[in-house]
C-alpha cells in the first residue's frame, strides 16, 4: 500500500508537471502523428503498396521507434536530470519516498503517456484505413515491454550519465538515432546492407518493431514473434535490474544536503 | 526530543565532528550556530539519516534514528527545492502523500500549512510565480505537513528582505507556541539571539559553548561593550588597559569590554587627552560571544 500510493503520488505529479507544461504536451501529441503521416506515405510509395498496408506497417514503426521512444526514454532521462538540476530529487530523499516507488512512479506515468500515444497512433492510421490485425493484449503487452525498457534505460542513463538538461539531447541524439536507424523505426530494414542488418539484431529497438510490426500489421500470434519476445522480456528485465542499481549509485552521491 | 551523543564523523583523515553530545527537549527552539565548515550540515545530515556516523548515538523521540524515525522530523534545506511548475497546495499535497497522510488528513493538513504560513490566497499559484519569501515560506510548509515532532530549518531566512525576514520569524515563534520542537542552524546571530530558547557553537566539529543567552553571556566579564571610534588606536587600548577594560576588534569596530556599569560621561573620563571621534555603549550580545568562542577560543 505505502509503495502504491507513493508511486501514484510521483506519477501524478508528473503528468500534472507536463499538463502544466501545454506547449509540450501540444508537441508530443503532434509529435507521432507527423511521423506516422511521413512513414506512412513513405511506405505507400512503394511498388504495390496500398494506402492501408502502409499505415498498417507505419503504426507499429511509429509507435515503438518515434513516439515511445523519445517520450518514454527521453523523457525519463529529462524526469530524472531535471529533478536532479532543480534539486527536488534532494528533498525526496528527505522523504521516506522508496526508490522503488519512485522508479515505479515514473514508470507510470509515461505508461499513461506512453498508452495515451498508441491510442493516438492508431486512432490517426485507423482514420486512414489501418487496422489491428493481431491480438489486441499481445499488442498491448509488447508496448509495455516497450515502455519499460525505455523508462529502465532512461532511468539509468538519467542516473549515470546525464548531468545536466543540456545533455538529455546529447544522450538522444547519440545513443538514439543510431538505434532507431538500426531498428527500422524511420527506414525499414530492408532498405539496409546485409551487415547492418545482422547488427540490428542486437538492437532491442528492432525487436520491439519487429514484434510489434507481427502482431499489429500480419496478425501473428505469440509462436510468431517468440523470439524477439523473449529477447524483449529479457531485455526489459535486464533494465529493471540496471535501473535499481543505478538508482543505488545514485543515492550515494546525491543523498546529502 | 533529539538527543545528540558522542557523535563523530570523517571524510578520509579530516574529522567533520568530535564526540557532538547535545539535547533538546520537547518544544524547545535549539539554535546550532557555527562558521562555514563547522559541521552544522553534517549533524543534520546524520539526523536526517541520510549519512552514517562514524561513532556515536542520535535518537528522536527515544527513538536510534533509522528510515521510520524520517517520519517524525520535518526539515525546510537552505534551498528550497520545490516544483516550480505545480501550485503551492500541489506542492503540499505531493509531499503529504509521499509521507503516507490519507486524503482527509491530506486535506486538513495542507489547508492548516497554508494558513500557517500565510500563503492561503496563494494555493492555487504555481510556485515560479511567488517571490523567494513565499517560496521559503512553502518550504516551511512543506517541512509541517505531516506533523513531525522535530523541525528542523537549515539557515530558514539566508537571503530573504528584510519584511520577508520578519514573516519567518513570526512563523517560528508560532511553531514555538503550538510546542514543536525546532533545530534552528543561522548564521544571523540576531535571529538565534530573538528566537532561540538555547543556542550552541560549533567549531571545527566540537561544541564550543552552549546555553541559553543569559548563560552565554554570563561568561563574558563585561557589563556592556565600548564602541570607540578614534585616530589613535594605540593609544586608546593603553589607555583603556589601565582601567581594567578589554580591547576586542569586531571588524572594523575597536571595543572594549566594560566590567561595571558605566555612564557615557565616565567612559569619557576614561579616555581623556585621547581625540576620539565617536563613543557607543552596547549590551553584550551574541555576535561579541559568537566571536570570542570562535575566533579567540574563550572557555566558557
Amino acid at each position: 500500500m505505502k509503495y502504491w500510493q507513493e508511486a501514484l503520488a510521483v506519477a501524478q505529479r508528473i503528468l500534472l508537471e507536463l499538463c502544466r507544461r501545454q506547449r509540450s504536451l501540444f508537441l508530443w501529441i503532434m509529435f507521432p502523428v507527423f511521423v506516422l503521416l511521413l512513414n506512412g506515405y513513405i511506405l505507400a510509395d512503394q511498388p504495390q503498396a496500398t494506402l492501408k498496408g502502409a499505415f498498417e506497417a507505419a503504426a507499429p514503426m511509429t509507435l515503438v521507434g518515434a513516439a515511445l521512444f523519445f517520450s518514454c526514454l527521453g523523457g525519463t532521462i529529462a524526469t530524472v536530470v531535471s529533478e536532479r538540476e532543480q534539486k527536488t530529487l534532494k528533498r525526496l530523499f528527505l522523504t521516506p519516498l522508496s526508490g522503488l516507488s519512485y522508479f515505479c512512479g515514473i514508470l507510470m506515468a509515461h505508461s499513461c503517456i506512453g498508452i495515451g500515444q498508441a491510442l493516438l497512433v492508431y486512432a490517426s492510421a485507423a482514420f486512414l484505413e489501418a487496422r489491428f490485425n493481431g491480438s489486441l493484449w499481445l499488442g498491448g503487452f509488447i508496448i509495455l515491454l516497450s515502455i519499460v525498457a525505455y523508462v529502465g534505460l532512461g532511468f539509468t542513463l538519467g542516473t549515470q550519465v546525464a548531468r545536466r538538461i543540456e545533455d538529455v539531447n546529447a544522450l538522444v541524439a547519440a545513443f538514439g538515432v543510431p538505434l532507431l536507424m538500426l531498428g527500422g523505426a524511420f527506414v525499414p530494414l530492408s532498405f539496409l546492407p546485409t551487415p547492418l542488418r545482422q547488427i540490428a539484431k542486437y538492437n532491442p529497438v528492432y525487436h520491439m518493431n519487429e514484434a510489434l510490426t507481427g502482431v499489429s500489421a500480419a496478425g501473428d500470434g505469440v509462436e510468431a514473434i517468440a523470439p524477439h519476445l523473449y529477447f524483449l522480456i529479457g531485455f526489459a528485465l535486464l533494465m529493471v535490474i540496471s535501473s535499481g542499481l543505478a538508482y543505488r549509485q545514485m543515492l550515494t552521491l546525491e543523498r546529502r544536503l | 526530543m533529539l538527543q545528540i551523543e558522542r557523535l563523530n564523523k570523517g571524510y578520509g583523515d579530516r574529522s567533520v565532528l568530535q564526540d557532538l553530545s547535545l539535547a533538546i527537549a520537547p518544544g524547545e527552539i535549539y539554535g546550532l550556530l557555527g562558521p562555514n565548515g563547522a559541521g552544522k550540515t553534517t549533524t543534520i545530515n546524520i539526523i536526517c539519516n541520510l549519512l552514517k556516523a562514524d561513532r556515536g548515538l542520535v535518537k528522536i523521540d527515544g527513538q536510534p534514528i533509522s528510515g521510520a524515525t524520517q517520519k517524525l522530523i520535518g526539515i525546510a534545506p537552505q534551498e528550497n527545492l520545490l516544483y516550480r511548475s505545480l501550485t503551492c497546495a500541489e506542492n503540499l499535497n505531493f509531499f503529504a502523500r509521499i509521507y503516507g497522510l490519507s486524503r482527509q488528513t491530506r486535506l486538513k493538513q495542507v489547508r492548516y500549512c497554508l494558513e500557517a504560513v500565510n500563503l492561503s490566497d496563494r494555493a492555487h499559484s504555481p510556485v515560479e510565480t511567488l517571490s523567494g519569501g513565499m517560496q521559503r515560506r512553502l518550504s516551511m510548509a512543506i517541512a509541517l505537513v505531516h506533523q513531525p515532532r522535530l523541525v528542523i530549518l537549515d539557515e530558514p531566512t539566508t537571503g530573504l528582505d528584510i519584511e520577508a525576514r520578519y514573516e519567518i520569524w513570526e512563523l517560528i515563534r508560532q511553531l514555538r507556541h503550538q510546542g514543536t520542537t525546532v533545530l534552528l542552524t543561522t548564521h544571523l546571530l540576531e535571529e538565534a539571539e530573538r528566537l532561540c530558547q538555547r543556542i550552541g557553537i560549533l567549531k571545527g566539529g566540537k561544541l564550543l559553548a552552549e546555553g541559553t543567552l543569559p548563560e552565554l553571556q554570563r561568561h563574558i566579564p563585561a557589563i556592556e561593550i565600548a564602541i570607540v571610534k578614534t585616530p589613535e588606536e594605540e593609544q586608546a587600548i593603553d589607555r583603556a588597559l589601565t582601567h581594567g577594560f578589554t580591547p576586542r576588534r569586531y571588524g572594523s569596530d575597536l571595543a572594549f569590554w566594560l566590567p561595571q556599569a558605566m555612564e557615557l560621561s565616565q567612559i569619557l573620563q576614561c579616555f581623556q587627552g585621547i581625540p576620539l571621534d565617536s563613543v557607543c555603549r552596547q549590551p553584550v550580545r551574541l555576535e561579541h560571544i559568537y566571536i570570542e568562542v570562535t575566533q579567540f577560543g574563550s572557555d566558557l
